[in-house]
């Protein structure tokens, strides 16, 4: 309808300056001559035309989109879909993972509408959780490949590793990274060659990526390799190497850290009965500072008094077992030995090391312990933060903790650690519940 | 008793985006040493806060109603909100009775609630109908000054209208304030966002004139229009008529009412919710409107993909679309309701612009695939197509519940594309946008 042009064109200049187009409207006779106010009839005219060319308008075309593969997997229920909203949001980010772990787990299907909050979701975490795109990719499944499809911008937020060993050769860190932690997975004797084999060659960089890729696929073949690291030029590999070792059960860096352990600390009879009496460590030694403990505690990390540090530090890398099976007592038994002025200290490095080594019995025993009590320092109540995160879930059971989260005599840290408790209990159940 | 509410349903009274985030983050054991619930049907709690003393906050679950000491104006609060987190979440203990401080406040309100307000004297009659001839008369006026006004637009060129700020728009906006006539005058203070609302804006800006052109036209010669157009052009200029002349005057339409779709528009400190409603039985479609102050949260008794059996009452128009609820007497699930096709829409849209020529907002529900080529849009099993609305933003929610397939989309046409409100896949499964 080129009369509409010519009208906003004759709009635009004005009437001052440009004479009112004649319009043309099929099924109406042509408009005459008007003698009226020239900006009256060029308004007459173009409603008349806004109303025409609204009522008569023609539809357009499209080019249809792929169809996407079918999922045969079934949706998670509603009240899942409604957790998973939350966690999208932002409430509980650390717990987004576990999520998505637990939904590939039980073979579900995320609810498509959300998948492209997701993904912005995942892009904008990085790097804190590099394995979030391969748990993503396998959770999403067909629809997250084909929004990906359609959104360059996603292309990296739900991806599976190549398994085409050119990636190792000639692809970019977060690639390389992928293609290792997907050979570790499906032929760890492979995925080790891989490391082993280039480890001498490699940047600092590299060596630190090999170290947390191993860090999913822990196992006692690595101790040579991590234990020659303990010694390596660059300051972020040996830390991790320290570290792995310290997750590594049987490992000689665990025996020497319990060695250190029962010199520090001993169990004394009194007529209350038995309680952990502690000897001042020392200020890190050479030997100490191998085995990743350094001089001054890191700002991350809680802030400790100075002479705790080495204490809790050494606790944190000493095998739990060094205590249940030397002491012959239970974990719960062992948590609740009265240590003074120490018990904090004791607390924390006994978290670290129960989250290290994923000791899901001592992480109930600390929680118990805890929730009985009354956490003050910083340390305590991070150690209880990251506890609540990797309990057994039935702990969030209504009634399974000794105080509610609503309890309103509990201190704070205790009623938020069993409001996780209690999310992570209900999220997995709603999982678990189809 | 009330039985306890879910998340969303708290969350959903939240005022606006930033008290939400506010609210959650608040709505942990730490700042709340004091919690307590009666019955569910009555909350209170003291949040730690930035002064001395704690806020004080008392929600009344029935209306609901709130009270904090705080001073945000905003309603409910963030406190309020935190409060009812907690409670949903099951966090909030119901043993003990309200501390003092909110039992009074929670007895005063029953009191209130079991004595209803004095109904209000008739004013003087001779009073009111002076003050309405008077107001048309300045509508009249108003009406000149807008005609005067948009020929002086196209005598001197649309083409400066990108150099002119809002106060061009919101200088005669004013002037039709004055002149009684609030219809006008949001319509053309709308218009200042025109000019920068990308390629095509002369010729919307155009449209937009010639519709006030007609509509300036019709308000003068209204007393020659036939009833139920001359209403429709009465309340675009901004006559209104009150709710209770509304339900005097409407015969009652009783339905099944499914309720389609939901939006929520910010404009000008005022948020309004528009919900869409169709009937099983007369397939009318309808539009309950409601409204709050920014800060205050909306009437939220409407969900999308419920159905209520109702009466309601329209607002008289050549297009009735709008309507009260005036008896509600169930409500209950509702399926994806059937949609028509690109056709179907277009040719409802073209009947209702025969009786309504200004209508700009047109409901309706297609059965259509998403598609992002040449612009991102929605086609028929015909391959017909219509535009989504630009504003609307990415759709991707819409596009990722597709995976390329057919839905069930409920959205307003404009002349500008389709605004998508609410979706419904091959399942059944409903998702709102």
């Amino acid at each position: 309808m080129n009369s509409w042009h010519d009208l906003v064109a004759a709009s635009l200049i004005g009437t001052e300056r440009s004479v009112v187009p004649a319009v043309g409207i099929p099924g109406l006779p042509p408009a005459e001559d008007d003698p009226g106010d020239p900006a009256a009839v060029l308004l007459d005219r173009a409603a008349l035309l806004t109303a025409a060319r609204r009522a008569g308008r023609r539809p357009d075309r499209a080019e249809p989109l792929p169809v996407c593969a079918p999922d045969p997997r079934p949706t998670v229920s509603p009240a899942a879909a409604r957790r998973l909203r939350r966690l999208i949001s932002g409430e509980h980010p650390d717990l987004l993972t576990e999520w998505l772990a637990a939904a590939v787990a039980r073979g579900l299907r995320l609810p498509p509408q959300l998948l492209p909050a997701l993904m912005d979701r995942v892009l904008r975490g990085r790097p804190a959780d590099p394995g979030l795109p391969r748990l993503l990719a396998e959770a999403g499944g067909p629809r997250a490949r084909w929004l990906a499809g359609l959104n360059p911008d996603w292309e990296h937020a739900a991806e599976e590793p190549s398994t085409d060993d050119r990636t190792w050769r000639l692809g970019d860190t977060r690639q390389r990274r992928g293609y290792l932690a997907s050979l570790l997975n499906r032929d760890p004797d492979a995925g080790r060659a891989l490391i082993t084999g280039g480890w001498d060659a490699a940047g600092a960089a590299d060596r630190v990526m090999f170290l947390s890729v191993l860090a999913d696929a822990l196992g006692p073949a690595d101790e040579p390799l991590l234990e020659a690291a303990l010694d390596d030029g660059a300051a972020d590999v040996r830390r991790w190497a320290a570290y792995l070792l310290a997750r590594l059960p049987g490992s000689a860096l665990g025996q020497r850290m319990a060695e250190r352990a029962l010199r520090y600390v001993r169990v004394e009879q009194t007529v209350q009965g038995p309680r952990l009496s502690i000897g001042t460590p020392r200020r890190p030694d050479a030997e100490l500072q191998r085995d990743g403990i350094t001089a001054h505690p890191e700002p991350i990390r809680a802030p400790v008094e100075s002479r705790n540090h080495v204490l809790l530090e050494v606790l944190a890398r000493t095998p739990l077992s060094t205590w249940t099976d030397g002491l012959g007592l239970t974990p719960a038994e062992v948590v609740a030995l009265p240590s003074g002025g120490w018990a904090p200290v004791m607390f924390a490095g006994w978290s670290r090391a129960a989250i290290a080594q994923g000791n899901r019995d001592w992480i109930s025993a600390l929680l118990g312990r805890a929730l009985n009590g009354r956490p003050g320092t910083a340390a305590e109540i991070e150690a209880l933060r990251q506890l609540a995160r990797r309990a057994d879930p039935a702990l969030g059971a209504p009634g399974a903790t000794p105080v509610s989260a609503g309890d309103p005599d509990a201190p704070p840290p205790i009623r938020d650690t069993v409001r996780v408790l209690r999310f992570r209990h209900d999220m997995l159940k709603e999982l678990h519940n189809g | 008793m009330a039985e306890r509410w879910d998340r969303a349903r708290v969350l959903a009274l939240a005022p606006d985006a930033s008290s939400l985030r506010a609210a959650q983050l608040l709505a942990s054991g730490r700042s709340w040493p004091l919690t307590g619930a009666a019955d569910d049907s009555a909350l209170w709690g003291e949040c730690l806060g930035s002064t001395v003393t704690p806020y004080r906050t008392v929600v009344d679950l029935s209306g609901p109603a709130y009270r904090c000491s705080c001073p945000s104006r905003k309603f409910p609060c963030k406190h309020a909100l935190a409060l009812m987190l907690l409670w949903s979440d099951g966090t909030v203990g119901t043993n003990g009775g309200p501390p003092d401080w909110a039992a009074s406040w929670l007895a005063a309100r029953s009191a209130k609630a079991s004595d209803p307000k004095e109904p209000k004297a008739p004013a003087d009659p001779a009073a009111a109908l002076r003050r309405a001839e008077q107001r048309e008369t300045r509508v009249a006026s108003g009406l000149t000054e807008v005609d005067r006004w948009l020929c002086d637009q196209v005598r001197q060129g649309l083409a400066a209208s990108q150099r002119y700020g809002y106060r061009h728009w919101d200088d005669i906006a004013a002037r039709m304030i004055d002149a009684q006539a609030p219809g006008l005058a949001e319509r053309l203070r709308a218009l200042a966002a025109v000019p920068y609302s990308g390629p095509g804006w002369d010729g919307r800006l155009l449209e937009e004139y010639a519709l006030l052109w007609l509509l300036a036209a019709a308000g003068r010669e209204q007393a020659g229009l036939p009833p139920p157009l001359r209403d429709t052009v009465r309340s675009r200029v901004g006559f209104t008529i009150r709710q209770a002349d509304v339900l005097a005057r409407a015969t009652p339409v009783r339905d099944h009412w499914h309720v389609l779709a939901r939006r929520d528009l910010d404009q000008d400190r005022i948020r309004t919710r528009r919900v869409w409603l169709r009937g099983r039985r007369t397939g009318r479609t309808a539009l309950v409107l409601s409204f709050a102050a920014t800060g205050q949260s909306l009437d939220d008794s409407l969900t999308v993909s419920t159905q209520i059996d109702a009466d309601l009452a329209f607002y008289p128009a050549a297009v009735p679309l709008r309507a009260l609820l005036a008896t509600r007497h169930d409500i209950g699930p509702a399926g994806p309701p059937s949609g028509t096709t690109i056709g179907g829409l277009l040719a409802g849209y073209a009947a209702a612009l025969a009786e309504d020529p200004w209508l700009d907002t047109w409901p309706s529900v297609l059965e259509a695939t998403p598609a992002r080529a040449p612009v991102p849009c929605l086609y028929d099993a015909a391959g017909e197509a219509l535009p989504l609305h630009p504003g609307a933003g990415d759709c991707w929610p819409l596009f990722a519940l597709s995976g390329g397939r057919p839905l069930t989309v409920a959205g307003e046409w404009t002349p500008r594309g389709l605004w998508p409100l609410t979706a419904w896949d091959e399942g059944g499964m409903v998702v709102p946008l």
